[in-house]
């Protein structure tokens, strides 16, 4: 029997590595090792047992201590004494409506061994590439209806063709791992539990375009990522399928890692290469486009991370399969980083066509603490939310495009009836307006006075004309701003109006934030007939805005109360009243 | 090279093929505004002003850097174009730190760039300053003398010490060009063939002619006075205004072009149609000339006269009839002209009575002053209750007691009689200085407002009947300073010149960037006391009518205009930002917010670079990169906080500069400023 810990950032971050340490320590003799993520977040750390090749069982929550039980179980080959840790059936679910392209091999291999990579099929698209010419292989992925994963899902054959096509030597393939939007970690789980999945789709990438050099500009925010990644590199030059004269064909082609300094806009694909160059991260004008004029003034081809883990599966399966898969406009699968208020949160990857209500209900287990659900935020600060009655809206570019959400590089926050809307847009606008490059009038300026406007509003300041005003600047900032940071930047302004206009007008018109999330907004108070005059909250209240005799009831000056809620948690007679 | 064709507002062009949409709309004079492009630097694209429509296409595209296509058909004004923009230019002011203007000139209402001719007499230029002054002020001499000065009213250096004496400046300058042989005197650059007739030979209405001759009309002034220069010669008195000074620039106005008739009153001489008939235009500038009455008992006793009618006998030498002993009631300009020219004349016994005390006179505080040292006693807190005869003739005034009570709308205190308790006056007349009327005799046939006085619109001047237009104390709000009816004369010149081009121009307030006053630290300039005009001895002058001041001598003008602190862009003529402000009609306020960092780099040396006026064009960056191939500028901090600095904040980056002013000569805004050469 075998055991393999889940460390990815995730689980390592949850305790995994220290539950590495400890059955490292009590079971000499057992064979351990690590493989990458699961995407089950909500139940790290997690310890699969192998027997031979089949996972016999999977441990989730493991803690330190556990690992006592687990050595003896292994060692004495009674799993059953491990029932109190496995998994239960209703989370296993989590993985049954998924289909797994991108993430096929993220937590089942080890991620530092090329080997595993190779014994689950790896870089056998790439021999079968390096046969095929330049031309086919784009062909194929033509076939396929691979698009962008990183947001705008453009056909991702036809920037290949263009940077194929265009004229100038060196060409350059780039692999956008940036990934910034809050809440989103696609990509830093392929990176850390699949790299030489990146490896081979991106060479596949640039054996089609014709470039000799490859780099992945990934954020120094993910240190993990970049440590396997080099390790893969290092890998998969020793085996020979990067470097020069790859397996014999006479094809060059290496590869290296640039740390990007952890600004948002460098995702945007200009941004990016002035970033590569060594300059301010700032949007370049396009026209010319990075398939004509890109990096060095180079010929280039920039795809996202998730797109070239799909490229050696295409090759390797044939694109018509791929195609099979999904809806009329929109092929494949699709991964999604599940958070928010969700029972079961993590990395996801859903065929394209599966309904929001199923990703959130079947595969996420529903809102956590059974509350109403309201609304699932897509793509991030670039994308919009989903209101909960168009969850039957299904996972598709146009589709979630007309309800005013975008596909976006696979953020999915769920917000329950807790969430207050335009704190939400708020909170996106803020960031959004911070990680401006500061190059163009429409975002430095305008998302700043749409943040000072939301502000306000949440403030109980709001103005009679102000969600005009909103929409006025939004459409502004949407046509006036150079990238697409800025273009979409509005976004989660326009969507929360569009379907929750309600609660803007409750903040303006009534100064009340109709789910009490908005703490300028609220007043507490203390209910005379509820309140015993304990002094408790007197005492304790931090601001000093309660008073009152003993045995009487208390008072709040509503001038000095500062809302922090702490009377609230210690009445032991539900008298403070918050509204 | 390649010819293509595009349609650009609905017109062919034709370009070479690889050339921008903002080249080939240039070239056939089709312009499209920018900020952040040069011809000389790589497009960049930050500014979003270039952006124009293309057809069949869902996304603005930026002229700057978009390679026009063949066949396509664009447009650079459509109203998606133009609401791009505008926010664009609103968010760009909303987060603007700078004064196009001083507050000088934006409190003058003619307009007149006091900053600019200020400067030319510190630097010693004072001919150049009086074609500053004119291009506002066909009278500098006379006004610098008589303006109650709006402009040092709302000038900054008050929060320093004292404002500067802008007025005396402008006195000064003029003079000094009224005395050399080298005058300026504009001339008309064209002829239009129209003729104009303005009526009324006072400030309005000789800016008016001035104005409209020198834009090419033939314009005839008619007055009914015996000479031009309306109350600026029979309101003012000699001792503030010499009559030989006035008349030295009405000659310069005859100079310009402008043709002259006295004696004309309209409804006798001629009537108004007559004179509408005569001329393609009729500007009325009529003035206030009725004194309002004092409504109490006796006011109809000999002896009792109006304040302007007063000073209007004396400046035609006339008897005045006073005796020796005057009363002179009310507390403004009007009545200190009459109690000053009470003494001149020969009263023994000048009194002023006012129902206020002497902190809500409205008269200016130096004409107080000089009252007081030249014996005029002040009655405060006293009000007429009824003018005393013997004989129909004026012997005494009964005074009703009054005390201040709670203030008014205007926010002084209003005077309440004491009751039961008065005073009696020995007098021998009473002089009524409250207040003028409008006299609108001759002129029946132009619609009135409530108040009797004629009706003009605002923007166009125009009144109730076609082609006349009217301005000044004949007008809307009434009686007022002289730089008001200039400002209106100076303004319904330029509209009248368009109306008689067939164009309807209304005149529009322009928008200008202000600070906020409150924001200055004033505490960094080193105090520098208002010079004095000097003036002659009250014994002295109190017997004759010779001018009161004496004049600043050079060193004095030149030093009092150093203590100028140049609140106004150097820019403002040249800024493409305010342009564009004013081309787009601009709400700038919507999107008032916090704006960023706004400090003023000297570490420069020759450039003085004020983030507050800088819009991030980056065109500096980029000048001194790519056409100074230096690199000393840079961006710096990221999002709203993004500022230019030193590159990579390095100070030693900066001795590199070679002073080219590339960077100067590309910044589209006054944010850089050459200030000198390297010692």
């Amino acid at each position: 029997m075998r055991i393999v810990v889940g460390e990815g950032s995730c689980g390592i971050a949850a305790g995994a590595h220290k539950v590495y340490e400890a059955i490292e320590k009590l079971g000499s003799g057992i064979e351990l090792g690590i493989t990458g993520c699961i995407g089950m977040c909500f139940l790290e750390p997690i310890v699969d047992i192998y027997d031979k090749d089949l996972l016999a069982c999977r441990l989730v929550r493991v803690k330190e201590s556990d690992a006592q039980t687990i050595v003896q179980a292994v060692k004495s080959g009674d799993l059953t004494q491990l029932s109190g840790l496995a998994i239960t059936e209703d989370d296993k679910s989590f993985l049954d409506k998924q289909t797994r392209i991108a993430l096929r091999n993220c937590g089942i291999i080890d991620p530092t061994d090329i080997d595993q990579y190779i014994n689950a099929g790896g870089y056998k698209a790439l021999e079968k590439v390096l046969s095929m010419t330049p031309q086919a292989v784009i062909d194929e992925i033509k076939v396929s209806g691979l698009a962008g994963r990183g947001g705008a899902g453009f056909p991702t054959w036809f920037k290949w063709n263009a940077a194929r096509e265009s004229n100038g030597e060196p060409k350059y393939l780039i692999c956008n791992a940036d990934e910034g939007d809050p809440g989103a970690f696609m990509d830093r789980a392929v990176i850390e539990s699949d790299p030489h999945n990146l490896i081979e789709g991106m060479l596949i990438g640039a054996y089609a375009i014709g470039a000799a050099e490859m780099v992945v500009y990934v954020r120094a925010e993910y240190p993990l990522a970049i440590v396997r990644l080099e390790k893969a590199i290092e890998q998969a030059r020793e085996k020979g399928y990067l470097g020069k004269n790859i397996l014999g064909t006479g094809f060059c082609c290496d590869m290296r890692i640039k740390a990007g300094a952890g600004a948002f806009v460098c995702g945007e694909e200009t941004a990016l290469i002035e970033s590569l160059e060594g300059k301010r991260g700032m949007p370049r004008l396009k026209p010319p486009f990075p398939a004509q004029c890109g990096y060095n003034d180079q010929p280039s081809n920039i795809n996202n991370v998730e797109t070239f883990a799909n490229v050696a599966w295409i090759i390797q399966n044939g694109g018509e399969k791929f195609a099979a898969m999904g809806t009329k406009d929109s092929k494949g699968t699709k991964v999604f980083a599940l958070t928010g208020k969700i029972k079961r949160g993590g990395l996801v990857e859903v065929p394209m066509g599966m309904t929001i209500r199923d990703i959130i209900y079947d595969i996420g287990g529903g809102i956590r603490g059974d509350r109403k659900c309201k609304a699932v935020q897509l793509g991030g600060p670039s994308g919009g939310c989903v209101p909960y009655d168009k969850f039957d809206t299904v996972i598709d570019y146009k589709a979630l495009a007309a309800t005013g959400a975008i596909m976006g590089s696979g953020g999915m926050v769920v917000m329950d009836d807790t969430t207050c809307m335009v704190g939400m847009a708020k909170f996106f606008l803020d960031f959004t307006a911070k990680e401006s490059c500061g190059k163009c009038v429409h975002c430095r300026i305008g998302t700043k006075r749409l943040l000072e406007i939301l502000d306000r509003i949440t403030k109980g300041e709001g103005k009679d004309g102000d969600i005009e005003l909103l929409e006025e600047l939004c459409d502004g900032v949407k046509s006036g701003a150079l990238c697409g940071l800025g273009q979409t930047a509005p976004n989660p302004v326009l969507s929360t109006i569009r379907y929750f206009r309600d609660e803007y007008e409750a903040h303006i018109k009534e100064k009340r934030c109709p789910v009490g999330e908005c703490r300028d907004l609220l007043t507490y108070t203390i209910e005379k007939e509820k309140c015993r005059g304990c002094t408790l909250c007197a005492k304790k209240c931090p601001a000093k805005a309660i008073s009152g005799e003993v045995k009487k009831p208390h008072e709040i000056d509503k001038e000095v109360c500062i809302k922090c809620g702490q009377c609230v948690t210690l009445c032991r007679f539900g008298a403070i009243s918050v509204r | 090279m390649e010819k293509i064709t595009v349609t650009i507002n609905g017109k062919v062009c034709s370009g070479e093929r690889g050339d921008t949409i903002l080249n080939i709309a240039a070239a056939n004079g089709i312009i499209i505004p920018t900020l952040c492009h040069h011809y000389n630097v790589k497009h960049y694209g930050a500014c979003g002003i270039c952006v124009v429509e293309m057809e069949n296409s869902p996304k603005l595209l930026r002229a700057c850097s978009t390679v026009a296509s063949d066949g396509a058909v664009y447009f650079t004004e459509s109203q998606r174009v133009i609401k791009v923009r505008k926010i664009a230019l609103e968010l760009l002011m909303s987060d603007h730190e700078g004064d196009c203007r001083g507050p000088c000139s934006l409190n003058c209402p003619a307009g007149t760039d006091c900053q600019g001719y200020v400067k030319a007499i510190a630097q010693g230029d004072n001919r150049h300053a009086v074609e500053i002054i004119k291009e506002k002020i066909p009278l500098p001499a006379s006004i610098g003398r008589v303006c109650p000065h709006p402009c040092e009213t709302a000038c900054r250096r008050a929060h320093v010490e004292e404002p500067i004496s802008i007025a005396f400046l402008k006195y000064y300058a003029a003079d000094k060009v009224l005395a050399s042989d080298d005058p300026v005197i504009p001339k008309p650059e064209s002829v239009s063939g129209k003729t104009v007739g303005v009526i009324g030979g006072g400030p309005g209405g000789l800016t008016a002619a001035y104005f409209l001759s020198l834009a090419g009309h033939s314009v005839t002034a008619y007055d009914a006075m015996p000479k031009m220069g309306g109350m600026l010669r029979y309101g003012i008195p000699e001792y503030r205004l010499p009559k030989s000074v006035l008349d030295k620039e009405i000659a310069e106005i005859v100079s310009a072009g402008v043709k002259m008739e006295n004696n004309i009153k309209i409804g006798t001489d001629i009537t108004l149609s007559q004179l509408r008939e005569k001329h393609d235009a009729v500007v009325v500038a009529i003035g206030a000339w009725n004194n309002m009455g004092l409504r109490c008992k006796g006011e109809d006793l000999t002896g009792v006269m109006g304040g302007i009618e007063f000073l209007r006998k004396v400046a035609l030498g006339q008897p005045s009839g006073i005796g020796k002993s005057v009363a002179i009631v009310g507390g403004g300009n009007t009545a200190m002209d009459a109690c000053r020219t009470a003494v001149r004349a020969g009263a023994e016994n000048v009194y002023v009575i006012y129902r206020r005390t002497r902190d809500e006179m409205p008269a200016e505080d130096i004409e107080i002053d000089e009252a007081i040292e030249e014996g005029v006693t002040f009655k405060f807190l006293t009000n007429p209750a009824e003018i005393i005869g013997e004989n129909g003739k004026v012997s005494a005034v009964k005074l009703q007691v009054m005390e201040l009570g709670e203030p008014d709308a205007s926010g002084r205190r209003s005077p309440v009689p004491v009751e039961g308790k008065f005073e009696t006056l020995q007098v021998d007349s009473v002089i009524c200085a409250i207040g003028q009327k409008v006299n609108v005799s001759g002129f029946e046939e132009l619609e009135l407002n409530s108040r009797g006085i004629i009706s003009a619109d605002e923007h166009t001047f125009a009144t109730s009947v076609p082609g006349v237009f009217a301005v000044g104390d004949a007008t809307n709000r009434g009686a007022s300073i002289a730089i008001e009816a200039i400002g209106e004369a100076n303004k319904a010149a330029m509209v009248i010149d368009g109306y008689l081009a067939g164009m309807d121009t209304p005149y529009r307030k322009p928008y200008v960037s202000e600070r906020n006053t409150e924001d200055i630290d004033f505490s960094r300039f080193e105090k520098c006391a208002r010079t004095k005009m000097p003036v002659r001895p009250a014994e002295e002058r109190k017997h004759d009518f010779k001018e009161v001041n004496l004049g600043f001598s050079e060193d004095a003008a030149i030093a009092e205009a150093k203590r100028c602190l140049e609140c106004g862009c150097h820019d403002y003529k040249d800024c493409k930002l305010i342009k564009y402000a004013n081309m787009y009609d601009l709400d700038a306020d919507r999107f008032a917010g916090e704006k960023h960092s706004c400090f003023v780099e000297k570490k420069l040396e020759v450039i003085e670079r004020n983030q507050g006026k800088c819009i991030l064009c980056n065109l500096c960056v980029r000048e001194c990169k790519e056409v100074a191939g230096k690199g000393i500028l840079g961006l710096v901090d990221r999002g709203f906080k993004t500022v230019i600095r030193p590159e990579f904040r390095d100070s030693s980056v900066i001795s590199g500069c070679a002073d080219c002013l590339a960077c100067v000569d590309a910044c589209p805004t006054g944010a850089l400023k050459f200030i000198g050469n390297k010692k």
